[in-house]
């Protein structure tokens, strides 16, 4: 059956997939543990019964039992070198069962190993196991091939593109996403459809996990950017515990009937997984068979993705950043990173252009002297994980876009194609392969067009080359091409007006390296924020710029505001409001200096506060009394605030990070006027325990509120703190501990400071202290850090 | 039996209405200024770029349960009533780990010398909450494994040093999933370090 055939089914009604076959299979007394694929071939008689009792219930494809059948999974069962045997044979096995008349699809299921860059099985080994997994079952007479329940994008694109190097065959690929709405691995199912529809799935959907209900959500959220037919094959409903038994409680009726839902979202291919029946298809066949469907709403789709997030190029929304730092070109410091196969720095450069605004990062590892091949796989491995930017492939050289597209699990961009006949030749089929889009640069070998006119002739020229390859105007951006207006004035005037053509007659998306009209001029940033600002008027859609630019960056979200491309100027406003905002509202009458200090310590304001101190001391200020009246009462009231609730720890630490900034300045001061510490306390965690961070807020408050702390840190044996108090003489010993284990070991210390004759007060906490233990070993207990120090003060009272 | 699975790169969203909870942070009364917000979120934000989140699982056949003592298979047993009451009537358990890497620890220990525990009590919180989640995302996973097995896994877990299932068995539950292949190492009280890790047990029904 070729793919005609099977798109001629999906236009004309919704196509029915069958249900569940593992679950099936339990019933008919598959025991546990066993490898089913195996067991389906030694009892073939009971799998026949299952397919044939969904081909008889109305489905009209029919998945193999191969869900397991790769060499990965067969492993575990001693049967890696069966794979081909196993997956002919099971597809045979379907088309006996079926007959003549229902679709066999092949049926490839995950490896159960994640597939780099997000786990350890090389990518071309996902590859090649799948390919020969798919071999078999197209040679077993299979009519399709259904990837399904996949958590993981990149495994998806392995197996897929496995499938496409072998056979045009009609391809579904099938996610499953939890709660959340996302993949185990983080997709939503958006940038998923955007990835595997551009690589070539011929359908994208959904299966397991969730009810039809939840799945609907999903195929809506989908439909408007699906240019491919969309499936679901949901669960019974949730699974759920009955005592120790997994059931699924969405009767038949109850499924089919949910499935109306589905429908209505645009799905046109439904099925059942686990938990359905026969009977559950047969409903649901009945129902569906009086339902039109959905055609796929969009023929192309000009958007990218990364495993985690997407980007629509979409009129009338704010103009992109392509972030342009990674990019060895004039920099030494990462020229010397990559010669020395680092990536550090490319990493950091990722994370703060992604902070800076960037909404793409343009990716150059073009360096003399490095493999730019294993570089590019490197650094691509590196920012599928790090960064969920969608990437911009940005080489000359074919074999480095080539490996760039090959192993991105998401939708990629190439940084481009010119009208250079060899490098049309060669990139416009692989990023045909990849689904790539493509920056269309308009230039032919050795030759930049001068003007406007000339630059558009070579841009229809190349964009009638990738017709011949199926690509539409969705699929890539021209470059304006950018020239210095220091060595040709009218160079600016030429880029805007191949914008303009861009955008008004042509109906294409542009995009343009700013920065270039400034080379060789004075005052950049404000050439190139002009520049941006009157392109983004000519219809600019994308920028290649680098977003610390702060110049640039303020004047696209002004353009965008002004263009109209930011909705009710939301993201100008919020940028700008948190820039320019006022001081917060003083109540009543100014604030006296001494109130400044005791704000700035309950904000928690360390940049303020030794500045303030220095203005009350100058103003003659006693330290003392600046102590006593305004800064203990200010941190006194923090903890109050803690205990309430009202503030969180973090505020606790700030504020009380701004008092001890303050104690630092002032304490030399006080000593002249015979300030006195309020006692002094060993703090310590105690052996065993490595946990230290409680001990060290403890720490942090009980300087604040005067007392004289020495820290022995953590792990400390009793020994070493008894001897410590023994030096010391301090008037509270504080230990701390996290786990019940090696909390015992406070007694322990307890214990053996008392036989050293040793009669200090013991302050404990942590975790799993409390106060009945605290009792027990003869210690005074504290829930937190606040409490310990208002504990500490009643003790030494005393 | 094969030996623990090892993911060497998990990938999960911050959970982070989880960690202002841990930091004390209350819907009801909790007063942030922006300023202290947009600490926060850079402090959490800087945590998550210093953590690289691995994690090991391995299934274990039981071969007796007697509310006392559960054997596997594998010739491994654990001695707890309250752990054989957790798992009593499944048929397999699963032990799980994960680690949030020495990186975040470093920085911890780093923010606190430089007096900066603001910092380090947001990045702590960060950790804890992300390598716990990081086992509900192994758990999530093994359901997607089992699932057409017909099986499920419960949906609670338990650790060593819980009620009567004594810390010592951290060091057998430590050695099965070889966490050392992820850097983790044990101390002898039992303690992982990197101080961000962490061990469990579910049962799988069904």
């Amino acid at each position: 059956m070729n793919k005609e055939k099977i798109t001629n089914l999906w236009k004309k009604k919704i196509v029915i997939l069958d249900g569940a076959t593992g679950t099936e299979l339990q019933k008919k007394s598959m025991p546990a543990g066993v490898c089913p694929e195996l067991w389906c071939l030694e009892n073939p008689k009971i799998l026949e019964s299952i397919h044939a009792s969904y081909a008889q219930a109305g489905a009209q494809i029919v998945y193999t039992c191969t869900f397991g059948a790769n060499r990965f999974k067969l492993k575990q069962y001693g049967s890696q070198d069966k794979v081909e045997a196993i997956n002919k044979n099971l597809a045979r096995l379907a088309r006996k069962a079926c007959g003549p008349n229902t679709l066999i699809a092949g049926d490839i299921g995950p490896s159960g190993l994640f597939v780099e860059p997000f786990g350890d099985l090389p990518f071309e080994e996902a590859i090649e196991a799948f390919k020969e997994q798919a071999r078999a079952l197209i040679a077993g007479g299979c009519d399709l091939i259904v990837i399904e329940t996949m958590i993981d994008i990149q495994e998806a694109r392995a197996a897929l593109i496995a499938v496409k190097e072998l056979k045009n065959i009609f391809t579904i690929v099938s996610l499953t996403y939890e709660e959340d709405g996302r993949t185990l691995g983080g997709t939503d199912p958006l940038s998923a459809l955007i990835t595997l529809q551009s690589l070539g799935a011929d359908a994208v959907g959904c299966n397991c996990s969730t009810g039809p209900e939840k799945m609907a959500d999903i195929i809506a959220s989908l439909k408007p950017y699906a240019k491919v037919p969309l499936i679901a094959k949901p669960n019974a409903g949730i699974p759920r515990l009955e005592g120790i038994k997994t059931v699924f409680d969405m009767e038949a009726k109850e499924f089919a009937a949910a499935c109306r839902g589905l429908a209505a979202a645009g799905a046109n291919m439904l099925g059942g997984c686990c938990g359905t029946t026969s009977e559950h298809i047969r409903l649901l066949s009945g129902f569906a068979a009086k339902i039109k469907p959905k055609p796929p709403r969009v023929k192309s789709l000009a958007a990218l993705s990364s495993a985690r997030k997407f980007l629509l190029l979409e009129e009338n929304k704010p103009l992109i950043i392509v972030g342009e730092r990674i990019n060895p070109t004039g920099k030494k410091a990462l020229q010397q990173e990559l010669l020395e196969e680092k990536t550090s720095l490319i990493r950091q450069m990722a994370l703060d252009q992604e902070k800076q605004g960037a909404d793409l990062l343009d990716v150059n590892v073009g360096q003399p002297g490095i493999d730019e091949v294993k570089t590019i796989k490197k650094v691509t491995t590196l920012l599928s994980a790090v960064s969920p930017l969608p990437l911009v492939v940005d080489s000359s050289r074919v074999e480095t876009i080539e490996a760039a597209l090959r192993l991105y699990p998401g939708r990629m961009m190439i940084n481009s194609i010119s009208g250079e006949k060899e490098k049309l030749a060669r990139l416009l089929p692989l990023a045909a392969k990849y689904g790539a889009m493509f920056i269309l640069l308009p230039l032919t070998a050795g030759n930049i067009p001068q003007t406007a006119k000339k630059r558009q002739a070579v841009i229809q020229n190349i964009y009638s080359q990738s017709r011949k390859f199926g690509f539409t105007k969705d699929d890539f951006v021209v470059d304006g091409l950018v020239m210095a207006v220091a060595s040709d004035a009218q160079a600016a005037r030429e880029t805007l007006a191949t914008v303009r053509w861009c955008h008004d007659s042509f109906k294409c998306k542009t995009i343009l390296g700013v920065s270039n009209v400034s080379f060789g001029m004075p005052g950049r940033p404000w050439l190139n924020a002009t520049f941006l600002a009157m392109a983004h008027y000519c219809g600019l859609t994308m920028a290649i710029a680098n977003p610390a630019a702060a110049e640039l960056m303020n004047v696209k979200k002004a353009a965008d505001a002004l263009g109209a491309k930011d909705n009710a100027a939301k993201y100008f406003i919020r940028h700008f409001s948190a820039e320019t905002a006022p001081a917060p509202p003083q109540s009543g009458q100014p604030q006296s200096v001494a109130e400044k200090i005791a704000t700035a310590i309950k904000d928690g304001d360390t940049e303020k506060i030794t500045g303030l101190i220095k203005e009350a001391l100058s103003a003659g200020m006693d330290p003392f009394e600046l102590v006593n009246k305004t800064m203990i009462p200010a941190i006194v009231s923090v903890g109050d605030l803690y205990e309430k609730k009202i503030y969180f720890l973090p505020q606790l630490m700030a504020a009380a990070q701004t008092m001890e900034k303050g104690m630092d300045y002032i304490e030399p001061l006080l000593k002249k006027n015979a300030a006195q510490s309020k006692g002094k306390i060993i703090l310590a965690t105690v052996q065993g325990d490595v946990h230290d961070i409680g001990k060290n807020i403890v720490g942090l408050l009980m300087k604040n509120y005067g007392y004289e702390v020495v820290d022995l840190g953590k792990d400390v044996s009793a020994q070493f703190i008894v001897n410590a108090a023994l030096k010391e003489k301090p008037d509270i010993i504080g230990l701390s501990a996290l786990m019940t284990t090696t909390m015992v070991n406070m007694k322990e210390v307890i214990s053996l400071a008392r036989d050293r004759g040793i009669k200090t007060d013991f302050l404990i906490g942590g975790a799993v202290v409390t106060q009945a233990y605290a009792q027990s070993i003869g210690a005074h207990y504290a829930a937190d850090g606040v409490q310990a120090v208002k504990t500490a003060d009643k003790l030494i009272k005393k | 039996m094969d030996g623990a699975t090892l993911l060497k790169k998990i990938i999960i969203s911050t959970p982070t209405a989880k960690i202002y909870r841990r930091l004390g942070f209350k819907k009801a009364t909790s007063q942030l200024t922006p300023k202290t917000k947009n600490e926060t979120e850079a402090h959490i934000e800087a945590a998550v770029s210093l953590i690289s989140l691995r994690g090991s699982f391995l299934r274990l056949k039981t071969s007796d349960n007697d509310g006392q003592l559960i054997k596997f298979f594998s010739g491994v047993n654990f001695s707890s009533k309250k752990l054989s009451r957790f798992l009593r009537g499944c048929p397999e358990a699963v032990l799980l780990g994960a680690t949030a890497g020495s990186e975040i620890m470093e920085a911890i220990k780093e923010k606190t010398a430089q007096g900066d525990l603001q910092a380090a009590v947001v990045y702590d919180a960060t950790a804890s909450e992300i390598a716990d989640a990081a086992l509900d995302w192994i758990m999530d996973y093994i359901n997607q494994l089992i699932r057409r097995e017909g099986k499920t896994l419960l949906p609670r877990r338990f650790s060593a040093g819980y009620a009567d299932f004594d810390l010592s068995n951290q060091k057998t539950i430590y050695e099965l999933l070889n966490l050392d292949k992820l850097g983790v190492r044990i101390t002898e009280a039992y303690m992982l370090l990197p101080e961000k890790s962490v061990t469990a047990i579910s049962g799988i029904c069904g």
